[in-house]
C-alpha cells in the first residue's frame, strides 16, 4: 500500500500530521510532506482515516504497489 | 436582493424559516436541524430580511466548500446580507477568492504548522494553569467566560500576533461590538468597528517602527517588501481578521462546550477516569455546538451548480453552507443528535473544508484540549451553579454562545 499527497492543494489543517506523525510532516509553509510512503500495515486503518479526514482530499492511498 | 432559486431547491419558498435556527432548549442542537436533510438545500430568511439558500447535506456542503463556482466575494450588491447594520466579512476592497486569497493564505499558514502550534503548547498550559489558580482564589461561584474561556484565547492570539497584553481589554470591547448583528444599535456597531480599525492602524505603525518576532511584524515585512502581495488595506484587514477569529471563536467554544459537558456529569466522570478521551470529546463538542451557526459561510454562486439531490443552485444565488446541517447529517453521523464523546471518526465541518479550511484549527484544538483537561483536573467536582436551561444564550451576534456560565466546585 502506497500513500501519496498533493501539497499544492493542502490547506494546512495539520490533521494528518497529528494523526500519523511518522507518515506525514509539513514543509516550511505548512504544506504536507510524506515521510514514509509505504507505511506499516498496522497503520493502514489509521491511514484511511487520515485520507478521509483531509479537508482538501489531498491524500491518496494506492492499494497496488 | 433575493437569490434566483429554482423551485426545487426551496421547498419552504412560501415562508422561509428564520435563520440562524433557534437553540431551544438552550443546551440542545436546534430542533429545526432534524428536518433539513430531506433535500440538499432550503431557503431561509436572514436577520436582514434577505433570503438565502442553505445547503444542508454533508456531501453537498463538503463539496461546495471546495467549489470554485461559489465565490466568497459577497460584497456584490445583489448578494444577500446577514444583517442590514453590519457588513462584516463584506469589504469591497478585499478579494477573498483565489488567486489573491492563495497569496495571503500562504503567508499565514507558516505560522500555523503543527510544529509552530506545538511550540506554543507550554505557553497555553501555563496561561490555563494561571487563570485556574486565579479562579480558585476568587469568589464562588465563578463566571467561566470571564475567568477562563475568554482570557485564555485572547492571551494566546495576542502572543502570536504580537498585540501588547495591556491592550487586551480595550480591543476586546471593540471586537464584541464589531460582532454584533442585532444586539447593538447600528451606530454603536459602527463606532466599535472604527475604533478597532484605528487601534490596529496604530499598532501596525508601532510595529513597523519596532518589528518583533510575531505574525503582524511578519505581515508588515512582506507587505513592505512587495507591494503586489498585499496592500496596506489588506494588511490591516487580515490582521483584524486573525485577531477576531483567533479569539472569539475559541473563547465561545471553550465556554459553550464546557457548559454542555458540565450538564452531563456522567461524561465528565468518564473523561476524568480516562484523560485520553479529551481529544474526541473536544471534537464532539465542536461538532454539536456551532455557536455562530453558518452565518459566516455566505457564498455567491457565479455559475449554476447541481446538488446531490438533482436540484440546481442557480447562478446569482446567495448560498450559506450549513456546517451544523452537515454535522448532524444522519447519512454520515450515527445518532447525530447524541453527544458521543467516543465518536471515532468525527470529520465535522465546523472548521470548513477545502482551501478555506480554518487556518487556526490546529491552534483552536490545542487550546480546547488544554482548557478542557486543565479545568476538569484542577476542579474535579466542578459543576454548573445554575440549571442548564437558565443559562442565557448570546443571541443577535455572530457568535451565539452562552453569555454567562456560573460554575462551582
Ligand atoms: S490533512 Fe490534508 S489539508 Fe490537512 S495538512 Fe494533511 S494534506 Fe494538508
Amino acid at each position: 500500500m502506497r500513500v501519496i499527497a498533493t501539497p499544492s492543494t493542502c490547506a494546512v489543517s495539520s490533521l494528518c500530521v497529528y494523526r500519523l506523525p511518522t507518515v506525514f510532516d509539513q514543509d516550511e509553509d505548512g504544506l504536507v510532506l510524506i515521510l514514509d510512503d509505504h507505511p506499516d500495515p498496522t497503520l493502514h486503518e489509521e491511514l484511511h482515516r487520515a485520507a478521509r479526514a483531509c479537508p482538501t482530499n489531498s491524500i491518496k492511498i494506492l492499494d497496488s504497489d | 436582493m433575493t437569490a434566483d432559486v429554482s423551485p426545487e431547491v426551496c421547498p419552504h419558498a412560501a415562508n422561509p424559516p428564520r435563520y440562524p435556527f433557534a437553540w431551544s432548549p438552550p443546551m440542545e442542537m436546534p430542533e429545526a436541524l432534524r428536518d433539513v436533510h430531506g433535500s440538499s438545500a432550503m431557503e431561509v430568511t436572514l436577520p436582514s430580511g434577505d433570503t438565502a439558500t442553505l445547503v444542508t447535506r454533508y456531501q453537498d456542503v463538503r463539496a461546495l466548500f471546495a467549489d470554485k463556482r461559489l465565490s466568497r466575494n459577497i460584497a456584490r450588491p445583489d448578494c444577500a446580507r446577514i444583517s442590514k447594520d453590519n457588513d462584516l466579512f463584506m469589504d469591497p476592497h478585499i478579494d477573498p477568492d483565489p488567486p489573491k486569497h492563495t497569496q495571503v493564505r500562504s503567508l499565514v499558514t507558516k505560522a500555523f504548522t503543527a510544529r509552530r502550534i506545538e511550540s506554543l503548547r507550554p505557553y497555553v498550559q501555563e496561561v490555563a494553569d494561571q487563570l485556574l489558580d486565579e479562579m480558585a482564589a476568587g469568589p464562588r461561584p465563578a463566571e467561566l467566560n470571564e475567568a477562563f474561556a475568554f482570557p485564555l484565547p485572547i492571551k494566546v492570539i495576542c502572543k502570536l500576533l504580537g498585540v501588547p497584553a495591556e491592550d487586551r481589554d480595550q480591543f476586546r470591547g471593540y471586537v464584541d461590538g464589531f460582532l454584533a448583528v442585532t444586539k447593538l444599535p447600528p451606530e454603536e456597531i459602527g463606532k466599535a468597528r472604527q475604533n478597532l480599525w484605528k487601534y490596529l492602524g496604530d499598532l501596525i505603525e508601532a510595529k513597523r517602527a519596532n518589528p518583533a518576532d510575531d505574525l503582524i511584524s511578519e505581515f508588515i515585512r512582506v507587505r513592505d517588501e512587495d507591494d503586489n502581495r498585499m496592500n496596506e488595506h489588506e494588511l490591516h484587514f487580515w490582521c483584524q481578521g486573525l485577531l477576531i477569529a483567533g479569539y472569539v471563536t475559541t473563547a465561545s467554544q471553550i465556554g459553550t462546550g464546557t457548559a454542555v459537558l458540565l450538564n452531563r456529569p456522567d461524561l465528565v466522570r468518564e473523561i476524568q477516569a480516562d484523560w485520553s478521551l479529551v481529544p474526541s470529546a473536544v471534537e464532539e463538542l465542536l461538532r454539536t455546538q456551532i455557536m455562530g451557526s453558518s452565518v459566516g459561510t455566505m457564498r455567491y454562486a457565479v455559475e449554476d451548480i447541481p446538488l446531490s439531490d438533482g436540484s440546481v443552485i442557480k447562478k446569482g444565488t446567495s448560498v450559506l453552507l450549513s456546517e451544523e446541517g452537515a454535522n448532524c447529517d444522519p447519512a454520515v453521523f450515527d445518532n447525530p443528535f447524541e453527544l458521543d464523546i467516543r465518536r471515532e471518526e468525527n470529520h465535522h465541518m465546523t472548521f470548513g473544508a477545502g482551501i478555506h479550511y480554518c487556518v487556526g484549527a490546529a491552534l483552536a484544538r490545542m487550546e480546547l484540549q488544554i482548557a478542557t483537561e486543565s479545568l476538569l483536573r484542577r476542579f474535579p467536582s466542578i459543576r454548573l451553579a445554575k440549571p442548564a436551561n437558565e443559562l442565557p444564550r448570546a443571541l443577535g451576534g455572530f457568535m451565539e454562545g452562552f453569555t454567562e456560565i456560573p460554575v462551582d466546585w
